[in-house]
């Protein structure tokens, strides 16, 4: 196999599984991996919920062992990259260290949207995106009780869930009629809103802020509504965007995040990306997409470790994502806002209430939630349906009785 | 027939490419059953404390519900991540079609 210099930018979860991927197909290349934080390539999951919660430490969630960069010669260096010469194949870190390369993949992720108040406030304020962020969260909330969180999607419901758990006093403020975005049904959203106000939590819909004040004790926080927020610290969870920074004045094709093509493939040959910064075309869906989950970023990842390795494999997975909060499990699969019809399964958390959104007599999308556990496999089956473009009979959908494994005699 | 040996469930309670949930003392396990035969494992799944008796049986593989950890029912062994501590198997026998595990 021809040897080659591979370059990652990017240490988080794709980059990783990137890393790992190229060197199980390829013994000679030499792969070096960039990170611009100060540990070992870590899971985000734990970090708005057991790691904040004092469950788990920080070194519980790597994502490989510590002998993993020796055992695979892989060369991990904690520098950041500041400039990149596509013409010369060439990256350079801030310390002025210059590095080339025959292939490069990019996995810088995606960062926190920010507040913009017009105030100091605006530097005041906490965003959680990665492991410094939970510390700083952690040191902050220690002897502090009044959270006040901006933003109901599924970061800041989960800190929420994490805080009241810590027995603290929870304010979240959503600027939108919904929490989480417009790709959870009502009706589930309106069940985890009712499940967080039964543990304490309150929380602001239809709220926008007006000002926020400062005084010796933290934060008033107004609405326009003339609702009054007291706070000891403000966190933020309003969105992200992909890292793309390092490449706006380059001939990278970037149109939310860096274009790809179903292999991985940037619009300059030998460069790739993958994870949170890629909008990738998906050749079921005959589209692009851009996902941030821990699923896409692990399979992404290996897909594009393959096709660095010389393995062209187009990458073909279903969307699935989970949120985890008190004691109910959330989960997401496919595409689920184009939809001839909805079958509704389930009524209660106990027993799991899963939405299917129907297309041309496929699953096209499903949505679930339940206790821990309770929709898990109903999802996982919907993806598999997905996947295999199954067209499904909607009798055993509607029939509780049934097993939905009946759906997949044939597959 | 040893003390180790404990009645689980009749063969027909269990269906095939399924699982049910079995409680022992202070213990839980998962008993399967697939084409191969019958299998136990700790009921309890190596990434987080959720019970695998949620979980989808496909072939010789059991998928966590709540992360898509995935084990071989067989051996124990994490397959694909989140999982990656192998769960612990016992031994299962059938005998005029009852199942036993052996928890020892």
């Amino acid at each position: 196999m021809h040897s080659s210099k591979i370059l990652i930018i990017g240490a988080g979860q794709a980059g990783i599984y990137a890393a790992s991927e190229i060197r199980k197909h390829d013994q000679d290349s030499a792969i070096t991996i960039f990170g611009d934080e100060n540990y070992l390539p870590y899971e985000r999951p734990p970090l708005s919920k057991d790691f904040l919660m004092n469950k788990r430490k920080e070194d519980e969630f790597l994502f490989f062992s510590k002998n993993f960069f020796e055992d695979n010669k892989i060369t991990f260096i904690k520098e950041k990259i500041k400039n990149i010469d596509f013409k010369k194949q060439e990256l350079v870190s801030v310390f002025n260290k210059n590095f080339s390369y025959d292939k490069l993949l990019i996995t810088t992720g995606s960062t926190n949207r920010k507040m913009l108040l017009g105030s100091k406030i605006d530097n005041e304020i906490y965003y959680l995106r990665n492991l410094d962020d939970a510390l700083k969260i952690k040191e902050k909330t220690l002897k502090k009780n009044k959270i006040a969180i901006i933003g109901g999607g599924f970061i800041g419901l989960e800190i929420a869930s994490s805080f009241n758990q810590l027995n603290k006093e929870v304010n979240l403020i959503e600027i939108s009629n919904q929490l989480m975005g417009r790709i959870i049904p009502p009706s589930i959203a309106n069940i985890v809103k009712n499940q967080h106000e039964k543990h304490g939590n309150k929380i602001q819909m239809d709220s926008k802020i007006r000002d926020i004040q400062k005084n010796h004790h933290g934060y008033k926080i107004f609405l326009e509504n003339d609702t009054l927020i007291e706070a000891e610290i403000i966190i933020a969870g309003i969105g992200s965007k992909p890292s793309v920074s390092l490449f706006n004045y380059s001939d990278l094709e970037i149109e939310n995040g860096i274009v790809t093509d179903e292999y991985c493939q940037t619009s300059i040959e030998n460069v790739y990306a993958a994870g949170d910064v890629a909008n990738f075309y998906h050749p079921l869906f005959k589209k692009k997409l851009r996902l941030e989950s821990y699923q896409h970023a692990q399979n992404h990842g290996i897909n594009a470790g393959k096709n660095i390795a010389g393995i062209k494999t187009q990458y073909l997975s279903i969307p699935w994502m989970w949120s985890d909060q008190f004691n109910f499990n959330l989960q997401l699969t496919g595409i689920c806002d184009q939809y001839d019809d909805v079958i509704v399964r389930g009524t209660t958390l106990e027993e799991g209430i899963i939405n299917f959104f129907i297309k041309n007599n496929k699953i096209a999308g499903a949505c679930g939630l339940g206790l821990m556990g309770k929709v898990g496999r109903d999802i996982r089956i919907s993806t598999k349906l997905i996947e295999k473009n199954i067209t499904i009979d909607k009798k055993i959908l509607l029939d509780q009785n049934l097993k939905l494994n009946l759906l997949m005699k044939n597959l | 027939m040893t003390d180790n040996w404990i009645e689980v469930a009749k063969v027909d309670a269990i269906e095939m490419e399924d699982l049910i949930r079995f409680d022992h003392g202070d213990k839980t396990f998962c008993i399967y059953r697939i084409q191969d035969g019958f299998y136990a494992t700790d009921g309890i799944c190596t990434h987080e404390a959720v019970h695998l008796e949620d979980g989808l049986v496909m072939d010789d593989e059991i998928e966590c519900p709540m992360h898509q950890g995935i084990f071989n029912i067989k051996t124990g062994e994490a397959i694909s991540p989140p999982a990656c501590d192998d769960l612990k198997t016992y031994p299962v026998k059938v005998e005029n079609d009852l199942v036993y595990i052996n928890i020892s």
